[in-house]
């Protein structure tokens, strides 16, 4: 992992389009940075995101559209995928 | 709110036209970009499956504004990111879970699904301003197996 020390207001550049800014350091364990980068690049908090992600996992896969069929045939679910997490 | 076009086919095939383009694919499934809308006539609940990546398939069903209150908004950069200037014309869908609780079908509030039906483009919105434990709303109960 690279590791720099940055000032507050000092910037970290990624590639040509991503920046990194520190903002400010509160009570020396709070930082806070902007983050410059184009809209089709995902910037979030790394646990939020991890948690997402696991959802996604969890609702997501060949089991949604088996357990959609099984709804839909005569109001049932079908049981085959419900062990899917 | 009308859901987008939806197929009978069970597979979802490469039509220009038809596919939704997800720039960023969704979290945990990020080279998954195209998806197909398969529809199985059970209620508003539409299953979108990856054309590239066929694992990776979530069921949608609309925001319900009766029950939630107003859609959320996208931050402008992600409005840019599905080519939508006006917020209103956001067609917004919740990701629904059958897998989390054996009781109930639960809806992911934080995380919902911005589509724009016109340019068929779409994106997953983490919200900040939500509760956790919304990621797994109650949305409605399991349906029943028949004896």
């Amino acid at each position: 992992m690279l590791v720099l020390r940055r000032k507050i207001g000092q910037v970290i550049q990624i590639n040509d389009d991503i920046r990194i800014i520190i903002q400010d350091v509160q009570n020396e364990h709070i930082v806070r940075i902007g983050i410059e980068a184009p809209a089709n690049i995902p910037v979030h908090r790394l646990e939020i995101y991890n948690l997402i992600q696991q959802e996604n996992k969890s609702a997501g896969g060949a089991g949604a559209l088996n357990w959609l069929k099984g709804a839909s045939h005569d109001g049932s679910a079908s049981d085959e995928n419900s062990d899917e997490t | 709110m009308a859901a987008p076009a939806m197929k009978t086919a069970m597979k979802p095939e490469k039509r220009e036209n038809e596919a939704f383009h997800f720039p960023q694919g969704l979290a945990g499934f990020s080279d998954a970009k195209e998806f197909g809308f398969i529809y199985q006539g059970h209620g508003d609940i539409v299953c979108i499956q990856s054309i590239d990546h066929p694992e990776a398939s979530f069921l949608l069903t609309p925001w319900d504004e009766k029950r939630l209150g107003p859609t959320p908004s996208l931050p402008q950069e992600l409005c840019k990111c599905i080519h939508i200037e006006d917020q209103t014309k956001i067609m917004w869908m919740l990701v629904l879970n059958p897998f989390a609780d054996k009781d109930w079908v639960t809806a992911n509030l934080k995380a919902p699904i911005a589509l724009n039906a016109e340019a068929r483009l779409g994106l997953q919105s983490i919200r900040p301003d939500i509760d956790l434990a919304d990621i797994r709303y109650h949305w409605m109960p399991q349906p029943q197996i028949k004896s």
